[in-house]
């Protein structure tokens, strides 16, 4: 009977397996950390993207004012996340609407017709549309 | 050398694989403002942006048939009807049937006849009261499907009747959506029109689409939910008193009326979620039936949904802080953690 020779790592096996962790642990990071870059603030007006704001990428906090439909919105957005601080509009539901900080979630102002959506990959946990 | 190979090998698939991983499946999407609200749908695969163009044109058009705002609409031109026939398209003729056959089937709770009540409250204007009785009494006597008369592709409605399809056009419209998806291959997509969710397929990850139900207890923070759905080939639509009210004289006045009092609802419950599966004509049942089991309250609410087993499921939230899940929702709805709810699962 052929007998197979004795399997026993060397140290190009070590090197091998050294270089696929190392590889595997850097290749994690960079997609993780791509996957966090992504979190984007799209606003919109009358369902057509004005702006895009990568907000991990934010150094400080910035404004923006948005006048759409006879209405003026007033921005904050941060790395935090995005809120109508102000709006003119006779609603207020997108200032009650507060800070939004997740992928998936948006502030919807309908007289203005202005949308703020976060847009990024929804953690696991997290959800993709709210009812309600 | 072959162990330079192989470490190449590893590299390269490491590679591969991770720009696999990072690459992520990007969908076609479009927002669209319609029967007054907007809309969020978005389409994944090659004919993504096929089915999110047709959807669009879709809800346009469905808007300009079922409208009751805008004056060329055939539903304004049936309210202004006052007992002449009208000429109806076919699609607006079978809705309408729909609708009194729900009407029929919750005993009256859900009725497209309520508009001018709501009218009378000012849910459909800036400017809302609280009507007397005496003015809701008269208005009362022209609500009821046995004013609007349907014949051989024409309409009419009584004078003083007039419908309202809110209720139920955006259901219907998920339908319709549904029919594209399914005409265009559409694999996976997440459709959400003014609050009528329609998660098809499943998530990029292969997961359940992940749909939260909102607490009706703060309505405007995003993060406060009773729970969250995991859904696939899917229909939910929720219906609350929170989602839009005035306040007078320290008492809050919600939108959902009772055809039978022409007041706001006082069942006991604060919102009503309907989920069902992706069969056609289940988004216009859902959207129909939040509304109806919500004036029902809880008890009739689940006599309804165990007299028609296995055709949807429910959570209700109750003002005495309980969250009922049905049982078919069982494995598919998970708890807010630490919320102020007790939940129940009901068969």
């Amino acid at each position: 009977m052929k007998r197979f020779p004795e399997l026993k790592p060397n140290g190009w096996d070590m090197m091998v397996l050294a270089v696929v962790v190392v590889l595997g642990i850097v290749l994690s990071l960079g997609w993780m950390s791509a996957e966090t870059d992504r979190l984007t603030a799209k606003i919109s007006v009358d369902g057509v993207e004005t702006e895009a704001v990568n907000l991990p990428q934010l150094r400080q906090e910035e404004e923006r004012t948005i006048q759409a439909n006879g209405y003026t919105l007033y921005l904050v957005l941060s790395q935090k996340g995005v809120q109508v601080r102000e709006s003119d509009c006779p609603t207020q539901d997108c200032v009650h609407t507060g800070i939004i900080t997740r992928a998936g979630q948006s502030i919807v102002c309908l007289p203005a017709r202005v949308t703020v959506q976060l847009q990024g990959t929804v953690a696991e946990d997290g959800v993709d549309a709210v009812l309600g | 050398m072959r162990k330079i190979t192989a470490v190449f090998l590893t590299v390269f698939m490491m590679g591969v694989l991770s720009a696999c991983g990072s690459r992520a499946e990007e969908p076609a999407s479009r927002q669209i403002y319609a029967m007054d609200t907007v809309m969020m749908v978005n389409a994944y695969g090659k004919s993504g942006e096929a089915a999110v163009e047709e959807t669009e044109q879709t809800l346009y058009q469905l808007e300009a048939l079922l409208s009751r705002t805008q004056e060329k609409s055939q539903v304004s031109a049936l309210n202004r009807s006052a007992g002449e026939p009208v000429e109806l398209d076919e699609e607006l003729e079978q809705l309408i049937e729909t609708a009194a056959d729900y009407t029929h089937a919750t005993g009256g709770a859900f009725d497209i006849t309520i508009a001018p009540v709501a009218d009378a409250w000012g849910f459909t204007t800036d400017h809302q009261r609280v009507p007397n009785q005496a003015e809701l009494q008269a208005l009362l006597e022209r609500v009821g499907m046995e004013h609007v008369h349907l014949k051989n592709g024409t309409g009419m409605v009584d004078a003083g009747t007039e419908i309202d399809l809110g209720g139920i056009a955006k259901g219907y419209a998920s339908d319709r959506v549904a029919q594209i998806y399914a005409a265009n291959d559409v694999p996976r997509g997440m459709v959400y029109l003014g609050g009528n969710v329609l998660a098809w397929g499943d998530r990029p990850d292969g997961t359940p689409w992940r749909v939260g139900i909102q607490d009706p207890a703060a309505p405007e923070n995003p993060e406060a939910l009773v729970g969250v759905l995991q859904l696939r080939d899917a229909f939910a639509i929720t219906s609350g008193g929170y989602q839009r009210f005035f306040e007078e004289n320290g008492k809050r006045y919600h939108h959902i009326l009772n055809p039978e009092t022409g007041c706001p609802a006082e069942s006991g419950l604060t919102s009503v979620t309907v989920v069902a599966d992706k069969t056609d004509g289940n988004g216009t049942m859902c959207d129909a039936l939040s509304t109806a089991l919500f004036i029902m309250g809880e008890e009739r609410a689940l006599d309804y949904w165990r007299a028609h087993a296995g055709a949807f499921d429910l959570v209700l939230v109750t003002k005495d802080g309980r969250v009922v899940v049905t049982e078919g929702l069982a494995g598919r709805f998970t708890a807010a953690e630490g919320g102020a709810y007790s939940y129940e699962t009901v068969s």
